[in-house]
Formats: C-alpha cells, sequence, structure tokens
C-alpha cells in the first residue's frame, strides 16, 4: 500500500469533513479564514484538552493521535515517566488516571480530558517521599532505575487494586512491568511492605 | 551504602538520554535500514522522502567526510551502507526533520532495489564456505591425541545455544550538539564513550579532541551498548555537523531489536574422555561462532569462549578450536559473559551425556573434577582456585543430599508433574582479555569548600559503579560521603576511556580513583604535618578531622583543605592505574590473561508440568566468592539480576530470524524476557568471603557477569527433570530450553509419530 495516498487522504477527509463541522461550531473570524483549507484542517487536527496533572490544572491544545506518554514527554517536559517500547509491552511508562494504573504510551492524551493524571513526579510532596519510594529506596528495588517509576506507579496501584495480598499475587500483578537488570526480589520486598504498613495509597 | 542514584530513581529525576532538555532547534534523526539481508543496492530512492513535511536533509554513504566505517576490532563495517547491504537492518540513510514522527514518516518513502544475494544465517553453513571474520584459533593443553588411549570411556555430542537480546530497557541513542570551531559535544547512551569518540573522529575525519562524549547514565547496557552505541553517535554527529543543528535520534524499540546485534549464538561439537574414576582425562571441543555480517567484538568474544571452556574443571588435555563464522545477521556483539557461558554450556552438556552414558550423576563427574590451586588452566594461567570451596559450602550449607531426596520423593509421588536439581559451578576470568585494555583513569579535584568531585572513565549503567567509586573516595579521604559527587563520564575530563565491561570496572576505575586519593591526601597530610610540627606519619585524616599520634587536633577537613589551598598546594589529582603482571602471548595462546578469578556454585531445583512442558524455578541457592565485598548490597543485586539474566538466556529468551535473515522475535510480544512471574521462587545467595589477596578494588571482586552462569544450571535443572518423566528421553542440548521443547522432549515417541 502506498503510505503517501493513504495520509493526504486522511488529511483531505479531515479538511472537508472539518470545513462542514466548522460552519456550525468555529468562530466567524475563522470561518473568514476558511477560504485557507490548510488553516481549517490545523485548527481541527488540534482538540482542547483539560486535564489535571499532579495536582495542576492544563488547559491544552493537542493532536488527537498524540498519546498519553508523548504529551507528558515530549509536551510537559515531565520526562520520569519512561517510553520502554511504546506498545504496553514493558510497563515503564505506567501512570495513574482517576487513581487508576495505564499505560500512558496505550493511551491517548484527549482520553484523560476532565481526569485527574498522577506521574511518578506527582508522588513526593516535595522532600518527603511516597511510602512507595521509600521502599523501593530501602529494599534496593533497582539497578539502573530505567524502569523504576514504572514500577512504582504499577506498585502502588497494584495495592489500590488489592492484589498485593500475597507475594504470589504481587509477582502475577506486577508481571507486566519488565526490569531487564533483575531486582525483581527487591520490587516484591518493597511492595509487600508498603502493603503491610497498611498505609492509605 | 545505598545506591547513590537511589533518591533520583525512585522520583523519576535520574537524567537518561532522552530526557536531557534539548536545545532550541533540535532537529531528529531516524535511519531507513536495509529490508535485504544480502545484496548488492541497484538504486536508492529519496526522492518522495524528501518531499514529506518536515524533511530537513537525507544523508547516505556519500555525505561521509572521512572514513565511511565503525568497525573496531577489524575495518569491517560501513556506518550507511554503500554499495552492499550485510543485514537485514543494516542503516542505509539517514533522515533528518523537524519532529521524530516527521523523520520517521519520511524513512517510509524511501525505496531501495536491492539484487539479492545468497543469504546464510548457520554458522556452521559459513565455516564450510569459508565465510571466516578471523582465522580460527586453538587453546591446547597437554596432548589429547594421545590422552584418548589412556580413556575408559569417551563420549561425542553437539550443541546448540542460542543468541538473546539485550533489551536494555533504555533504548540505543545519541544527542549531538554542534560546538564553536566545529567542535561537538555528544550525549551517548554508550559503555564506550571514548568508542563513540574515536569512530565519529575517524567518520568525520576531525581530531579526537573536538569530540566530546558525555553521559550521565545508562537505562541498561549488558554488553549492547559497548560498542554498538558508536553507530547512532556517529550518525548524529554527521547530521549535527553538516546542519550546523543538534540532531537527536533515540530508537524506537522495534529499530533496535531490528538493527543492533545480539548474544553470539554458537554451535559446538565435543568429544569427551573420562577414566573409571570419573575423571575427566581429555576434552575436545570446537566452536562454530555466529559472529553475524561483520567483526565488532566477535573475535574478542570468541578468545573468551576458548578462556572458558573448561568452566571451573581442571582437563589434563584440552584441545579447542573456535571459528567466528560470518552470517548476514546484525553483527553479533558483547552480551554480559562475552562469550564464556557459551563455552561452559558446552562442558556442562559433555558432562551431562558422559553422565548419562555411565549412568551416574552428573554431579559425581562435575564434584571430581574440580580445579584445585596450583592447576593449569588451559590457556598457561595457572589457578588460584576456590572452586572446591564453593562448592563444599553449597552442598554442607543447603544440604544437597536432602535436596536430592526431596526430589526424588517428589518424583516417586508424581505422575504429570516432575522436579529437576542441577549443580552449576562457575570459574570466570577477570580483566579484559586484550591487556592493552586493562587501563583507566580518575580525576579527583577537592574544592576549597572541602567538598569533592571525581570523574572516572567508568559509565554507571545501574551496576553501581558510581557507588563504589563515591565508597572509595569517602574511604581514602575519611569523610562524609555527602561531600563527594560522582560526575558524568566525560572524554574531556578523562581520557581514552577502555568500554565499561568486562566485570572489571570498579576495579580498573576504582584502583584510579584511589591512586588519585592517596597522592591529595598524602599532599594535604604534609600541609598538616608542617603545621603541627610533627612527622608526616604521626598525621592521620579521619572521620573529617586531623589527627596528631592519634589525638584529634581542631583541624577539620575544611580547614586543612583551606589552609593547602592558602599554602597553593594542589588539590587535584589526575590518576592512572593499570594492574600489574598481566599478558597474554598469542602466537602461542599461553599468559596470564586474568588478574584472578572469580568462582561459585549454585543448586537450582526446578519443576515441570509434564502435561504442558510449563516449568517454574523453585529455588536457587548460591555460594558465591565475592572476595570481601565493599558494598553487599549493590553485589547481591548483580547476582541475582545476572542470574535471572542467565535462566532467561537458558530457558524463555527465542531469538528467531527466518532463512532470509529477518528477525521475528522483534518485539517484546514476540521476544519473552523474564518478567516478576517467572523468576525462581526462592534465590538464596551465601558470601564465600576470603581473605586472600586479590587485585580487586578493597578486596572486593568483580561480580558484573560471573553470576549469569549459574542460569545454565536451570537448563540441566530442567534436563534432569525431564529424564525423571522419561529415562529414554533424547534430549538435545539445545538451548533455550522452552516450553515448547520441553514438551517436545517429554513425548519424544508422539512427536515421532506425528511426523
Amino acid at each position: 500500500m502506498d503510505t503517501t495516498n493513504k495520509n493526504e487522504g486522511r488529511r483531505d477527509f479531515l479538511k472537508k469533513s472539518t470545513a462542514l463541522a466548522a460552519l456550525t461550531i468555529a468562530s466567524p473570524a475563522l470561518i473568514k479564514a476558511g477560504d485557507n483549507d490548510e488553516k481549517i484542517a490545523a485548527y481541527f487536527e488540534k482538540v482542547p484538552l483539560e486535564l489535571e496533572i499532579n495536582g495542576q490544572a492544563y488547559k491544552l491544545s493537542v493532536e488527537p493521535r498524540v498519546t498519553l506518554l508523548d504529551l507528558l514527554r515530549e509536551q510537559l517536559g515531565l520526562t520520569g515517566t519512561k517510553k520502554g517500547c511504546d506498545h504496553g509491552q514493558c510497563g515503564c511508562c505506567t501512570v495513574h488516571v482517576d487513581g487508576k494504573r495505564i499505560n500512558s504510551c496505550l493511551s491517548l492524551a484527549v482520553m484523560s480530558h476532565g481526569k485527574k493524571v498522577t506521574t511518578i513526579e506527582g508522588l513526593a510532596k516535595g522532600e518527603e517521599l511516597h511510602p512507595m519510594q521509600e521502599a523501593f529506596m530501602k529494599h534496593d528495588g533497582f539497578q539502573c532505575g530505567y524502569c523504576t517509576p514504572g514500577q512504582i506507579m504499577s506498585a502502588i496501584g497494584c495495592i489500590r487494586e488489592g492484589h498485593a495480598n500475597t507475594a504470589e499475587d504481587v509477582r502475577e500483578y506486577m508481571s507486566g512491568n519488565i526490569c531487564r537488570c533483575g531486582a525483581y526480589p527487591n520490587i516484591v520486598d518493597a511492595i509487600m511492605e508498603v502493603k503491610k504498613g497498611g498505609k492509605q495509597l | 551504602m545505598m545506591n547513590i542514584d537511589s533518591y533520583t530513581h525512585v522520583r523519576g529525576e535520574s537524567v537518561y538520554l532522552d530526557d536531557i532538555p534539548l536545545v532550541n532547534g533540535t532537529l531528529f534523526a531516524s535511519v531507513f535500514d536495509s529490508p535485504v539481508a544480502h545484496g548488492k543496492i541497484k538504486s536508492l530512492d529519496i526522492d518522495a522522502a524528501m518531499k514529506m513535511p518536515g524533511v530537513v536533509r537525507i544523508f547516505t554513504a556519500a555525505d561521509i567526510p572521512g572514513e565511511n566505517q565503525i568497525g573496531g576490532i577489524i575495518a569491517d563495517e560501513e556506518l550507511l551502507a554503500s554499495t552492499h547491504v550485510h543485514f537485514c537492518g543494516m542503516p542505509v540513510a539517514l533522515v533528518v526533520a523537524t519532529s521524530d514522527e516527521a523523520a520517521k514518516a519520511a524513512v517510509k518513502k524511501i525505496k531501495i532495489e536491492i539484487d539479492p544475494l545468497p543469504v546464510i544465517t548457520d554458522p556452521r553453513e559459513a565455516k564450510e564456505k569459508n565465510e571466516l571474520i578471523i582465522p580460527p584459533r586453538t587453546f591446547q593443553l597437554g596432548d589429547t591425541t594421545a590422552a584418548w588411549t589412556q580413556c575408559d570411556y569417551i563420549i561425542e555430542g553437539s550443541t546448540a545455544t542460542n543468541g538473546q537480546e539485550h533489551l536494555y530497557i533504555e533504548t540505543q541513542g545519541a544527542y549531538a550538539v554542534p560546538q564553536e570551531n566545529s567542535a561537538i559535544r555528544i550525549y551517548s547512551s554508550t559503555q564506550g564513550p571514548t568508542q563513540v569518540q574515536r569512530t565519529t573522529a575517524r567518520v568525520l575525519n576531525i581530531p579526537m579532541n573536538f569530540i566530546e562524549v558525555d553521559t550521565t547514565r545508562l537505562g541498561g547496557g549488558f554488553g549492547g551498548k559497548e560498542d554498538q552505541a558508536s553507530a547512532w553517535g556517529a550518525m548524529c554527529a554527521l547530521a549535527a555537523w553538516h546542519l550546523k543543528k543538534p540532531v537527536k535520534y533515540s530508537l524506537h524499540r522495534m529499530e533496535d531489536m531490528r538493527m543492533t546485534g545480539k548474544r553470539h549464538p554458537y554451535s559446538s561439537d565435543f568429544k569427551i574422555g573420562l577414566n573409571k574414576d570419573y575423571k575427566i582425562v581429555a576434552y575436545e571441543v570446537t566452536f562454530f561462532q555466529n559472529a553475524g555480517a561483520a567483526a565488532d567484538l566477535s573475535p574478542a568474544v570468541m578468545e573468551r569462549t576458548l578462556f572458558h571452556c573448561t568452566n571451573s574443571y581442571f582437563i589434563p588435555n584440552v584441545k579447542a578450536t573456535a571459528y567466528s563464522c560470518k552470517t548476514n545477521l546484525p553483527p553479533n556483539t558483547a552480551f554480559r559473559g562475552f562469550g564464556g557461558p557459551q563455552g561452559m554450556f558446552v562442558i556442562e552438556a559433555a558432562i551431562a551425556e558422559a553422565a548419562a552414558a555411565l549412568n551416574v550423576s552428573p554431579i559425581l563427574i562435575q564434584q571430581k573434577n574440580l580445579l584445585k590451586t596450583g592447576d593449569e588452566f588451559p590457556y598457561g594461567q595457572i589457578a588460584q582456585s576456590e572452586a572446591n570451596e564453593c562448592w563444599d559450602k553449597a552442598v554442607n550449607l543447603y544440604d544437597l543430599q536432602k535436596l536430592q531426596q526431596e526430589v526424588d520423593a517428589y518424583n516417586n509421588n508424581n505422575k504429570l508433574s516432575k522436579k529437576g536439581l542441577a549443580l552449576m559451578p562457575i570459574c570466570f576470568g577477570i580483566s579484559f582479555t586484550k591487556t592493552l585494555m586493562n587501563q583507566a583513569r580518575a580525576l579527583v579535584h577537592v574544592y576549597t569548600d572541602g567538598s569533592v568531585g571525581v570523574s572516572t572513565a567508568g559509565v554507571e549503567m545501574g551496576q553501581g559503579l558510581n557507588t563504589k567509586i563515591l565508597q572509595v573516595a569517602a574511604s581514602i579521604f575519611s569523610i562524609n560521603p555527602e561531600r563527594i559527587k560522582v560526575n558524568t563520564t566525560n572524554t574531556y575530563r578523562v581520557a581514552n576511556t577502555s568500554p565499561t565491561a568486562a566485570s572489571a570496572s570498579s576495579d580498573l576505575n576504582g584502583k584510579a580513583t584511589e591512586i588519585a586519593c592517596v597522592a591529595i591526601l598524602q599532599r594535604l597530610k604534609e600541609v598538616a604535618a608542617e603545621e603541627f610540627t610533627a612527622d608526616i606519619s604521626s598525621i592521620e585524616v579521619k572521620e573529617d578531622c586531623v589527627f596528631v599520634n592519634g589525638k584529634q587536633t581542631d583541624w577539620s577537613w575544611n580547614k586543612l583543605v583551606q589552609a593547602a589551598f592558602v599554602k597553593r598546594v594542589s588539590l587535584s589529582e589526575h590518576a592512572h592505574y593499570a594492574p600489574p603482571g598481566i599478558w597474554f602471548d598469542t602466537t602461542k595462546e599461553k599468559g596470564h590473561p586474568f588478574t584472578y578469578h572469580v568462582y561459585g556454585t549454585a543448586i537450582t531445583t526446578v519443576t515441570i508440568d509434564c502435561l504442558r512442558g510449563i516449568y517454574e524455578v523453585d529455588s536457587v541457592k548460591i555460594v558465591h566468592d565475592f572476595g570481601k565485598s565493599m558494598n553487599p548490597i549493590i553485589d547481591i543485586g548483580q547476582c541475582e539480576g545476572a542470574l535471572v539474566q542467565g535462566i532467561g538466556w537458558m530457558t524463555m529468551e527465542e531469538m528467531l530470524y527466518d532463512k532470509e535473515g529477518k528477525l521475528k522475535s522483534n518485539a517484546l510480544s514476540t521476544y519473552k524476557v523474564p518478567d516478576i512471574y517467572s523468576v525462581p521462587k526462592e534465590i538464596t545467595i551465601h558470601f564465600l568471603e576470603t581473605e586472600k589477596e586479590n587485585l580487586a578494588i578493597f578486596r572486593s571482586k568483580a561480580v558484573g557477569e560471573p553470576p549469569l552462569m549459574y542460569g545454565i544450571g536451570a537448563y540441566f535443572a530442567l534436563f534432569n527433570a525431564i529424564k525423571a518423566f522419561n529415562p529414554a528421553a533424547n534430549i538435545p542440548y539445545d538451548a533455550p530450553m522452552t516450553p515448547e521443547k520441553v514438551l517436545m522432549s517429554l513425548y519424544p515417541q508422539t512427536l515421532k509419530e506425528n511426523k
């Protein structure tokens, strides 16, 4: 298949379909500028997005195809969330959306409209670490550190879901987060300690 | 002491290549790579790609101002293919655009026509066709030809071990930023900053002193970024040099898996002879290393296979020959163990085969042949052995007899589930086998406020090197570790670095740091001696204070440093360390290549499900020779991590290329690495601490690679579990032992009938 035509087709489609929509919803100023198809297409190729990230409200304009991961890393400079595979296979990019863990590489940014996103940067209160961060430090739950933000976010999710009652449980429900350095035994210990601590996460 | 990166790691504040804030105007690169494994390039059409939005320029071989060459050991690998392609994934063109997405979109528009040439993927076929990277090498001890007559049993066989994808979770990448006077700064995710610098200098035809390579840390390396990080650095630098703009390339996972080399697959033949006492009298082995399409580090990897072909056994008559075979796969490269594991697998298979033929336990043969101090390795070095100490400790501490009885009892009571147990002793030589690479430098500055900065040649990649370096400086100066900062690895601060590899970096860089700190401390003591009109031998600096004749003075470390500065005494030192006594003569294949060896023994127990072929590793109980560990937390982590990686290589990690040389296991969905669920349920590590002198830093032995080879024990434990179900099973020595292969080995008859 010729991908050129496919892309151009998509853009043409957007121009045509959005021109119609523009008549109904776009501002008069924009309709005036509507002689220029490119401008309209560009306008409608970005969508407004309002969400809260780590307690801060954002009003953004993003391309609908942008993943939450790319939004965080490339546009907002929140590079604590890592890209390992970009296909939802390594768990490096795990963040919380409304308190639940998700792979941010498999989630479009627009899907988080009106929601609360928490990344690794949002866990600590200033210098004061989150109990899971403390536990990972105490148990040396990492080596190179690259998968660590995802492991920590996932670990908190795992406990919140009630999936950390035994070490077996933890292994099962943390199996989506790959640590190539193999710090797994320490990761299990860290999570079990937080679970036993019984704090509300 | 805790890993010094702990705090930033858990906060997501540790900076990796892809996290470096971008300079305004940064462009993004992406590679167009060959879709064909071997052929002559007929045409390359970049016109459509050039018209894509955001594309700035597309570079090909013709744009290289210097030498189109990245081969480190042998000049046989082009940066960008000029006339021929030699493997699927070989870079052909570099697209540079205003965004990463634009660059990747344009890559898809490039068209190439290639006249195909024959594709070889099998090392034995390459050897038959005389496609060799270097001439074969042979290590010899005694005389095997004469020794066969003294053998009561002679057993022969073949083995295969597959490759292994590094899968560092941070992919390869580089970011080149032009500087004034045509200099270039390259941020690189590399284990070998100097290798990136040297390669870039060669490609751009500019001197090395115009290229600054800086590395903060890696999100994993495992050998994959020892030599293979250079291409991306050189490509970004090439584009930055032409365009006078910063250029970044952080590879997508699938690009990385497709374009980079892996652990070498090996195919091997063995012949082993034993006497009636189960002593191994003679051993002949031939290794066919699948080097891929270019030398890369293959000759050195092949050499280490030969060094470790007898593992931790003494065999009086050995003949080991290795062929580095050129195939049309991505050039295979360093991977934790560096050829050693491949050599050790074959001797373990030979012992297993002999044990089966003689109807004895392989444990008996292993134990009877362990190296003793004074024994000679096939390469001439005399062993300072801890093999028996580790073995005996493991057998007693973990009660081997009881473990074996438990396994036997389980097997008697269970029909469709069986357990297997295997012992795996290891012996691994520490040092780069190329003697000249065993050198390192450190630059230590004491600032006037008493704080200390240390730079070394070593790269932090999770192995805790920087923590150990900091410990060395804190220990020599006897100051609070918080006053010390270990800086990025940078070729402007420390030059001519050897790559961070061979498990030797804590030793080499730690010793260089030690020398630098001792020299500064000596000068500081001279200042104190003058102040207190005391003999220098009576001066001590302890816990941030100056002591004279054991009595604390009112001089703090800070005051001492300031006094030295006022007296115009140098507070900086650049030190060099090269371990003494190592050499190797390749004309005779004899010498003393290693500063020391690391030993250990692991007892592995597995359970297989005889209906499904799936299995679990129940426990791995280890006695490991740490010397005197300077950081047990880090060393246990290294030991566990290496073990898990070794088990992955031996069990689930199945790398697949098709006949056309295309990688089929090209993503995490098709290539399985150990997850948290699949690691052994129990890992126990006992520290064999020895008081003997060695050349390790603070006598704390190297720990990066040796424990990987405990993973071989998992293969043979599975092997034994299959035998427990079906004693007649003829199990091929073909690693990894995937569940699929276990199932096929359990029911060979069914398999035969269905064929």
